[in-house]
């Protein structure tokens, strides 16, 4: 007996150890790294300290992170007869090439400058925007003692790199499995963020708790697509779906509900109706700071994650999937257009603002999608990697004025508080303005070439209905924002009216990087379309 | 990985089990089934025989020979005893939650080896001494312990009682605070093993017993185990000084009788679950081990039964020697101690296994390191001692010896306040004669 | 699954003699109803009444269930890998060792911020 126990023993199958190029995936590392120190300086540094510690920190490891990506972008290896570039990476956990490398920049610089937002004290004088103590009930005299001794909690910085590490993970993942964790990764460090504003707390819990819920939902419905992908294709991974669709292995239903249900998680989190709901109040109860955090890169991340899997996994069953994105498109353009007319809140309406922008943006996504080399032709690919980055420079530049906007109370975020900003502080209110027109797509703001690149893939691509939908659209919501802008110049102020509080060069700054962007690219859209030209395809 | 990795054990020689025809399967469960009712009797009587030596009393000695019957008797009696179903009680889960205690107290012994493999008497059969094994074998035992903790959660809960409630709860939470501590150290003894089947984990100490290699995992699960089973010394969820009889305490006959007995089953599977893992199972111990019979037939049932009763002597021993600690000592026992120490010694543990594979680790480096890292520690001890402690300084206040209306002893850093002689008034004229006798004699008819 | 069916032979013989030992108990012993009888023990005091629903419980309790949910999804991983570790080397090492160090770094936050300190 003991014999036969000795060559059992012997016989053990051998398991390979997984190869993973470190020299691709850094990019992540670093910001997950970052992240962790984090938590460590959370726990072993001396509360004063750690705010200074922990913003150097976070926008030391975004800025070094964004430098990776750019030295990983650089030496990129050419596939599939020059149309991508990059590779699958990480036992085919992660695919990196270029267009996850373009999505990787974008989020690195806006998540940047949501940092100098998020550590911007002056506003509140001298503490962050951030609730001194979640924990003590709003009302209660444990909140006014943590007021007073000026808690801050710092842990917002470690949170939000987990977040941004998330969504790197979520556009790169070559996988579904990978691609759920990284969903969840994203999403449960700004569920929690949304919850610790300092001022309005209650309507900051309840967003996070509604955010929450529904988010919770959202990815019920997005692993349950995975599972029954899976049924039908027998695999995880995009590639061997693409196969399985190909090769038509039967079993449509398992594979067009997978599709709806796993489409149903990716247009929640990018704010596309039917699922939109949570936006407008998650916008307006989070602090103004994660709101423009989240308006712009979960909405690049998103997008990211939804192209590759509908490009790569489930481009053979296009034409069971594009009715249905027509329709959302359609229905997010209307609604986002509708709803925005009738909002007096800032936040609310900046919020269904960005509803509408998800409905432009899934009309570039219906475009066309086959690249040729050496083409210049606007494929989806392109016009949607460019609006996002247009975008999303704008919204975030958009939500830091609305954090200066103040009275008494805090921020002052219903329009009428707005009227005659223009007479007391002109350059914020032209900021403003700005932002508003390039929101409605006026030539020579970075909306236009946005909606111009996404018009033109989506008309090329015979979604020429969708094109005269998006435009009624944008003429609609042009009314919306030029009531602010006439509001902002030609009203009078009712009573006291706002005041404009000077913040640091923290916001200042994102402002400014917001106004450059949005005028550069619209003067001068030329290098960054040829940037997202060249990263390509997706690889496979 | 996890797929690839379980994938492994397929390789796992477990071609004797689930070969036994249906009726020898019944009668070996059966025998389980028998063998523990009767050890939980015998082990019912043994704890108190021996606490009662212990307290230097006699103990039962009535009912039987030396007392043996008195466990049978009381379950008799409480057999007899009416069945109180409580008002507040939640009548589906007051009813169920002992049955699935003692159900999965059970379950966990199906796959502890016995012995080797035997002959089966009257048949020309053999058969290994062990109900069934696993390639899970480890993880089931856990499992079904992690259930077996619903029944006193639901108990709690279900009685509609203050005391069953807050037992339910500390009981809870301490199982599920050492079960992390527990399954920690198990890790060293499968990465030794290479297995998570029981039968395995036997066959592969035939050399060593993991006790001795691995004896840090083994201190820990030791002391786990004594808190996963809400033994002395970390016996909170039933202190009878604070909470009546914790869990249990609306439970009256049978259903009382159950949870009894799903506890005394309880500390005999952890011990042979200790056994199994840490002492060789059934293989018989060093000076015995000589003589080439010991590990063939039906001896090694003995030496089993020999080691799973050393660990119940301990437990005995420890209910009789030791006070029971306070709640938040024993949670930060398990969190702050076991824990830390648990995964350090993983790590370690792995670190050497794996240069012992890659090339071969000197002895001598190993046994350096092992005295180095003992010294730290005793060096680390000593000047954590001395180290001051950071207790925030309290604020000088003034003693006030009836804070909140009752009288209180001083507060740490609060000093009690010298008694000042009466009739002394400071800066005052020196008292004359009178005033100090009148004084003394006051103080006098004070004592 | 020759395997497991023992145990459910097992499982099925406990179940019996818990059911039958509880019902022959019920039938077998005396019934003297008494209205303090059925009223929760509380040491001879009017029991307290029970919040519907259970009522709230200290957090400390939740909190003490996540890390043991933390921890137990460790073991989770640290099973299987300790018993393929032989096969996988120093990768495994390393590999481990970090995912270790990952988890034990939030531990050390919870510890620091008191999440262990049970009063």
């Amino acid at each position: 007996m003991i014999a036969v126990h000795g060559s059992v023993l012997a016989q053990e199958i051998e398991i390979e150890s997984p190869n993973i190029a470190y020299s691709a995936i850094y990019p992540i590392l670093i910001v997950f790294g970052v992240a962790l120190v984090g938590v460590l300086v959370e726990a072993f540094a001396p509360r004063p300290r750690r705010y200074v510690v922990q913003t150097v920190l976070a926008a030391a490891g975004l800025g070094l992170a964004f430098v990776g990506t750019v030295l990983v972008a650089g030496d990129l290896p050419e596939t599939q007869n020059g149309l991508a570039r990059g590779g699958i990476e990480a036992e085919g956990a992660l695919a990196v090439d270029g267009p996850t490398l373009f999505i990787w920049g974008a989020i690195l610089l806006l998540s940047f400058f949501s940092v100098l937002l998020f550590a911007e004290r002056r506003l509140e004088s001298g503490v962050t925007a951030f609730a001194g103590q979640a924990a003590a009930l709003p009302g209660t005299e444990a909140e006014r003692e943590a007021s007073t001794r000026g808690l801050e909690h710092t842990e917002v910085f470690p949170l939000m790199l987990f977040a941004v590490g998330g969504m790197m993970l979520f556009p790169a993942s070559n996988d579904l499995l990978t691609m759920f964790v990284a969903l969840e990764v994203l999403s449960f460090p700004l569920y929690l963020l949304c919850g610790l504003a300092r001022r309005r707390r209650l309507l900051s819990q309840e967003a996070a708790v509604k955010y929450f819920l529904l988010g919770a939902f959202a990815s019920g419905f997005f692993l349950y697509g995975i599972a029954l992908v899976y049924g039908y294709a027998g695999t995880v991974t995009l590639a061997g779906i693409d196969g399985a669709i190909t090769n038509r292995v039967g079993g449509d239903g398992l594979l067009l509900a997978g599709i709806g249900l796993m489409a149903v998680g990716l247009l929640f989190k990018i704010g596309a109706a039917p699922f939109h709901a949570w936006t407008p109040d998650v916008y307006q109860g989070a602090p103004t700071a994660v709101t423009g955090f989240m308006a712009a890169c979960t909405k690049v991340a998103a997008f990211g994650a939804l192209l590759r899997v509908f490009y790569v996994a489930f481009g053979g069953a296009q034409w069971n999937w594009m009715p249905m994105m027509w329709i959302v498109a359609a229905l997010t353009m209307g609604v986002g257009c509708v709803l925005t007319l009738t909002q007096t809140d800032v936040k609310r309406m900046l919020a269904y603002s960005s509803i509408a922008h998800a409905g432009f943006l899934l009309t570039g996504f219906v475009g066309v999608q086959a690249a040729t080399r050496d083409s210049d032709d606007m494929t989806s690919l392109v016009a949607v990697m460019f609006y996002l980055l247009a975008y999303g420079f704008t919204t975030l530049g958009a939500f830091a004025v609305v954090t200066v906007v103040r009275d008494s109370s805090g921020e002052a975020t219903h329009l009428s508080r707005w009227a005659g900003l223009g007479k007391q502080s002109p350059v914020l209110a032209g900021v403003f303005a700005l932002f508003m027109l390039a929101f409605l797509g006026l030539p020579a703001t970075s909306g236009f070439m946005a909606k111009w690149a996404v018009f033109t893939s989506a008309w090329a691509g015979d979604a020429q209905l969708l094109v005269i939908i998006a435009v009624l659209a944008s003429v609609i919501t042009a009314f919306v924002y030029i009531r602010v802008i006439v509001l902002m110049f030609f009203a009078d102020p009712v009573g006291e009216g706002p005041t404009v509080a000077m913040p640091s060069v923290l916001t200042v700054v994102t402002i400014a990087a917001g106004v450059v962007v949005t005028v550069a690219l619209g003067v001068a859209p030329q290098p960054v379309l040829d940037l997202a030209h060249q990263a390509g395809e997706f690889v496979r | 990985m996890i797929v690839q990795a379980l994938g492994v054990r397929t390789v796992d020689d477990l071609s004797e089990f689930g070969t036994d025809p249906w009726w020898l399967s019944l009668i070996k469960a059966v025998l389980i089934f028998v063998f523990l009712l009767l050890l939980t009797l015998f082990n019912i009587w043994f704890e108190r025989r021996v606490v009662a030596r212990m307290q230097h009393r006699a103990g039962p000695n009535k009912n039987g020979p030396f007392g043996l019957l008195q466990s049978l008797a009381d379950a008799m009696k409480l057999m007899l005893k009416e069945d109180i179903m409580v008002k507040a009680a939640d009548r589906l889960l007051y009813v169920l939650a002992p049955v699935i205690s003692v159900i999965m107290a059970f379950l966990a012994f199906a796959v502890i080896p016995f012995g080797p493999v035997v002959d089966v008497p009257f048949t020309d059969r053999q058969t290994p001494l062990q109900l069934t094994d696993l390639p899970v074998g480890v993880l089931f035992v856990i499992a079904v312990a992690s259930v077996g903790i619903y029944g006193i959660v639901l108990g709690g809960w279900a009685s509609g009682s203050t005391y069953s409630l807050l037992g339910g709860m500390r009981s809870t939470a301490q199982v599920i605070s050492y079960e992390v501590a527990m399954s920690l150290a198990l890790v060293a003894v499968f990465l030794y093993a290479g297995s998570l089947s029981t039968s395995e984990i036997v066959n592969a100490q035939q050399r060593l017993w993991y006790a001795l290699i691995l004896l840090p995992s083994f201190i820990i699960f030791w002391v786990s185990m004594v808190g996963e089973t809400n033994r002395a010394p970390f016996d909170m969820p039933e202190a009878e000084g604070e909470l009546v009889a914790g869990y249990f305490t609306e439970y009256s006959s049978m259903k009382f009788a159950m949870f009894f007995l799903a506890e005394y089953i309880n500390m005999v599977t952890v011990s042979a679950v200790a056994t199994t893992l840490f002492l060789g199972g059934w293989r018989a111990p060093w000076p015995l081990s000589l003589w080439d019979g010991a590990n063939a037939g039906y001896w090694p049932v003995l030496w089993f039964l020999a080691k799973v009763m050393m660990f119940m002597f301990v437990f005995v021993w420890l209910r009789g020697t030791l006070p029971r600690v306070r709640y938040d000592q024993f949670m930060a026992l398990g969190w702050k101690v076991l824990i830390p120490v648990a995964l350090l010694w993983t790590v370690a543990v792995a670190t050497i296994r794996a240069m012992t594979l890659d090339g071969g680790l000197d002895r001598r480096v190993l046994v350096g390191g092992a005295l180095v890292a003992v010294l730290l520690f005793l060096l680390l001890s000593i000047v954590g001692e001395r180290a001051p402690k950071e207790e925030p300084e309290a604020e000088e206040q003034p003693f006030d010896p009836f804070a909140g209306g009752y009288p209180v002893p001083p507060m740490p850093g609060q000093r009690l306040p010298r008694p000042e002689p009466a009739g002394v008034v400071p800066g005052g004229a020196q008292p004359d004669q009178e005033d100090d006798t009148a004084r003394r004699s006051a103080t006098e008819e004070g004592d | 699954m020759d395997l497991y069916l023992p145990i459910l032979g097992l499982a099925v013989l406990g179940a019996g003699f818990a059911v039958v030992t509880i019902v022959t108990s019920a039938l077998v012993g005396p019934k003297r109803y008494n209205r303090a009888k059925l009223d929760s023990y509380e040491c001879g005091i009017e029991p307290t009444p029970q919040p519907a629903g259970g009522g709230r419980f200290p957090v400390k309790y939740y909190i003490t269930a996540m890390m043991f949910i933390v921890f137990d999804i460790e073991i989770v991983f640290l099973f299987p890998w300790a018993v393929a570790f032989d096969s996988m080397g120093i990768f495994a090492l390393v590999e481990m060792v970090l995912f270790i160090a990952t988890v034990f770094l939030a531990y050390a936050y919870v510890w620091r911020r008191g999440g262990l300190e049970w009063d």
